[in-house]
């Protein structure tokens, strides 16, 4: 008997864990719900079910109508959300309203024989100075069957979008930039490490606003852009109640992967909005690239 | 007779008690306080590494150095193989030592140069597991049957070049393998022969996505190609680190294609989302980069996919293009423990695929004591 219990004692060390699996608060629950369904069987397996199999159904089309519903994921839906946003930025930002799509909620298009492709989408954006979202956007984009780029068709609106006040602080940074003795100028905002000083932040809004405009009018089903760098900004003179800048900026193209260098000038006051008055299209080679930290250790 | 088993008996009490570590020796204890010594010291050079900044590429090889040489009891690094500028890659294999071989979870980063986040998050991501090993139940069973296979730094040529020229630069540094093309640099994710050159790549050496002149041109793919494929039998899952995007993708790139397990990659990936989101919110969207992303072909993780590896993941982490690239240093720490929570739940799933979860093997280890003490109990009677 004694030995029994030396038994015991002895191999009790090699046993860890005990007989309950502990489950966590997060979603392992799943996973782990879906193997103990399995009863007792290791070679557990995740499997769809038949609502999640449903949802992912790319396409159902109607032959009674060429309406098509896409799969919000799916990458149809969101070029065509990119494109509102880059609309809606440049019709309604300022170096203190920026807006990225947040959520797509519906998303459909509908071939036009001999005219293009048009999206409709509904979806949220965030504002991403204040965090705040808007969660009723609708718009409409018309991709047109050119074989030169032309600028997709938008109507974009988005209900309590006047609910993100910033009137304020533009009208603030209106007046601190004209009171400066010096001329506003900035290289490569962000940097390497993706830091943006303080006060350059709105320069950095402004130019994003900016590049908005290019970025719809450069967009078609085959583009995703970002603005990823602002090479320079440097104040212009002028002599009516519009501030000027000369900018430029790095855009990238998600599907191409290339980062194209633009420059523009934009205009830009607080009652007025923001202006591209001019743009072109730098080309790769010529343009300096984004500075590497040579000058730190 | 009656004899042996009790002396059997006695070194089977014994056993657990000597492996155990803490157990100490008379006449080593100076040896031992010796070490410790060291111990410490490099601990406290280890424990200057500032995970929640970015590091140049001489910085992640001494880091790799140190976590070697501080954790030697489950990490040693090897050669991978070498860049076009004759840089050795090296990588960590982490894991319990055995003497047979193990199975094997797999995890590349900084595959694209400018994509600084990916090598930020291999460097976190070995952090966790060496610093949690010993305490935490579920990385200790892992640790025991697996091994960790991770490469920090992929294209160490094209990384150091976005540290002193371009800090936008994509590809490898190699010079065009055409003579009237003057542009540098293959995409090392289009160089895969996976559906090698057939979508979304491009021919032209001067494009982000030029493929190369053909499949596994680039050193820096031979070496994956060349470990990957002698192990593959081996690697229970492929996980290749990316930025920007918040995305988990599965094979395919190609839209004709669709992995044969396709449904319960989606749902694993799907879980991974899950855990993310769970962590700060963040939202990460699941599928075949054919479906949610682009259609493209020679892409690492289909290659892993169509030699046998049955689970194949590329993470694009933060952000959805706010910063893109050029991710601020104080999202390092947010963003990996996310990607974290995300990759500890696939790799908890097809450990527990394999190898069974903790309440089996217990089931397990329980019902062998007590069948080998009924047994004894026969024997001693």
């Amino acid at each position: 008997m004694r030995w029994t219990l030396w038994i015991v004692l002895g191999l009790f060390p090699l046993v860890d864990g005990h007989p309950t699996l502990k489950t966590n608060q997060n979603s392992l629950e799943t996973a782990d719900a879906a193997l103990n369904h399995q009863s007792g069987s290791l070679n557990s397996v995740l499997h769809l079910d038949d609502t999640e199999k449903a949802a992912l159904e790319p396409t159902r089309v109607d032959p009674a109508f060429p309406m098509k519903e896409l799969n919000t994921s799916h990458y149809p839906a969101t070029r065509a959300a990119r494109v509102a946003q880059h609309y809606l930025n440049y019709h309604h930002g300022s170096p203190s309203k920026w807006f990225m799509v947040h959520d797509i909620k519906k998303a459909s298009s509908e071939d036009i024989p001999e005219v293009g492709t048009k999206y409709h989408i509904q979806f949220s954006v965030q504002e991403q100075a204040t965090k705040e979202i808007v969660g009723n956007c609708t718009a409409e984009i018309l991709f047109r069957q050119t074989e030169e780029q032309s600028a997709p068709e938008v109507n974009c609106t988005c209900d309590d979008l006047l609910k993100i006040k910033t009137s304020d602080a533009d009208h603030a940074l209106y007046l601190h930039i004209k009171h400066q003795p010096e001329p506003v100028a900035g290289t490569d905002i962000p940097d390497s490490q993706g830091n943006i000083p303080k006060e350059m932040e709105p320069f950095w809004y402004l130019g994003g606003i900016g590049a908005s405009f290019i970025m719809w009018q450069q967009s078609n089903e085959s583009t995703l852009y970002n603005m990823v760098h602002v090479h320079s900004v440097k104040q212009l003179n002028s002599e009516n109640d519009l501030l000027a800048f000369d900018y430029v900026v790095l855009l990238h193209d998600m599907v191409s992967q290339e980062i194209i260098h633009w420059h523009m000038q934009v205009a830009w006051n607080p009652t007025q909005g923001v202006k591209v008055t001019q743009c072109n299209l730098l080309p790769k080679d010529t343009m300096k690239q984004p500075s590497a930290e040579k000058h730190k250790i | 007779m009656y004899w042996n088993i009790r002396s059997t008996c006695i070194l089977i009490v014994l056993f657990p008690l000597l492996q155990s570590s803490k157990v100490r020796y008379d006449g080593v204890q100076d040896w031992l306080e010796s070490q410790t010594y060291q111990h410490n010291y490099q601990q406290r050079t280890l424990k200057d590494y500032d995970y929640t900044k970015y590091h140049k590429v001489d910085e992640i090889s001494r880091w790799m150095n140190l976590v070697t040489e501080q954790y030697k009891d489950v990490v040693t690094q090897h050669v991978l193989g070498m860049t076009y500028e004759n840089q050795t890659i090296n990588y960590l294999k982490i894991g319990e030592k055995s003497g047979k071989p193990k199975k094997v979870i797999w995890m590349d980063c900084g595959i694209h140069a400018r994509e600084w986040i990916s090598p930020a998050f291999c460097q976190w991501f070995v952090k966790e597991l060496l610093e949690n090993y010993k305490t935490d139940e579920k990385i200790s069973r892992f640790f025991q049957n697996m091994d960790f296979y991770v490469v920090p730094l992929l294209n160490m040529d094209g990384y150091n070049y976005t540290w002193t020229e371009n800090r936008l630069w994509r590809k490898s540094r190699s010079p065009s393998p055409v003579s009237n093309c003057s542009c540098f640099g293959t995409d090392l994710n289009r160089n895969f022969d996976a559906s090698w050159n057939s979508i979304g790549a491009s021919q032209n050496c001067c494009s982000e996505i030029f493929c190369g002149s053909k499949a596994e041109s680039e050193s820096e793919v031979k070496a994956v190609v060349d470990l990957v494929g002698r192990i593959k039998n081996d690697i229970l899952c492929f996980l290749t680190i990316h930025s920007y995007g918040q995305l988990i993708l599965m094979p395919y790139g190609h839209p004709n294609k669709t992995a044969p397990n396709h449904d319960e990659h989606l749902k694993l990936g799907q879980n991974a989302a899950n855990a993310i989101k769970q962590k700060h919110g963040t939202s990460y969207r699941v599928g075949p980069p054919s479906q949610i992303l682009y259609p493209n072909s020679g892409s690492s993780r289909d290659w892993a996919r169509d030699i046998g590896i049955e689970f194949s993941y590329t993470f694009e982490l933060r952000d959805n293009g706010t910063y893109g690239f050029e991710l601020p240093a104080d999202q390092i720490q947010p963003t990996c423990e996310e990607a974290m929570a995300g990759v500890n739940t696939i790799v908890e799933y097809v450990h527990n695929k394999h190898f069974g979860s903790a309440a089996a093997a217990t089931v397990a280890l329980w019902s062998t004591v007590l069948a080998s003490y009924l047994s004894l109990l026969v024997l001693v009677q």
